[in-house]
């Protein structure tokens, strides 16, 4: 399969998505565009194995691992902050159900948060043994 | 790190392009390489090397760093 027709493929796929969005939006059905999008995703994984030309190499893979890392680091730094002020924010209005409500939502944010942080230490280990050690 | 890549793609009549294709990277990184943006790692140096017949050294300006407070 030529590049072209890949990057063909996943334009078609990402407009099929945002069609489906739109329909479960107004249907308010979230589970056939959470189908839709695995789906989308396995398709695209999948064209991606028949090209032919070149489209990456070692190069592209450090950008990449260097573009993910700093991505990480940013989004974690920005995610705790965010949760804190709104659990903080929260706290403030005990007695105010919408105040309380945006610091349940922030306890959640920071544990997903913590969540990240967790997976990247699993991970960390996962490749410091597979890589020697 | 200096290299003489593109006196190697002169001397066979190769282009980025066609160098990239053979060895199995994009022209980018080609380029990347010869402008010293990037530096290659040993499997890619030695795919080059082997492509031109020649060695690593041959290529790759290989000097060894100098040592702190000499």
């Amino acid at each position: 399969m030529r590049k072209h027709v890949f990057y063909l493929i996943s334009v078609l796929v990402a407009i099929l998505e945002l069609i489906l969005f739109f329909w479960a939006l107004g249907n308010g059905t979230p589970l056939p565009f959470v189908a839709g999008l695995f789906l989308g995703i396995a398709v695209i994984y999948l064209s991606r194995l028949y090209v032919e030309e070149i489209i990456e190499d070692e190069r592209v893979q450090k950008i990449r691992e260097k573009t993910a890392y700093s991505t990480l680091q940013i989004s974690w730094i920005a995610l705790l902050a965010f949760s804190l002020w709104m659990i903080i924010e929260g706290s403030a209005g005990r007695f105010n159900p919408e105040l309380r409500r945006l610091g349940i939502f922030g306890i959640g944010l920071f544990m997903v948060n913590a969540g990240m942080v967790i997976v990247f230490i699993l991970l960390f280990f996962y490749y410091r043994k597979q890589y020697g050690e | 790190m200096k290299n003489r890549i593109k006196v190697y793609r002169a001397m066979h009549d190769l282009t980025q392009e066609a160098l990239a294709s053979r060895i199995g990277v994009t022209r980018q990184t080609i380029q990347a390489i010869e402008t010293g943006k990037y530096d290659p790692s040993l499997s890619l140096a030695w795919k080059i090397a082997c492509y031109f017949h020649t060695t690593i050294e041959d290529i790759f300006n290989l000097t060894c760093p100098e040592e702190p407070g000499e």
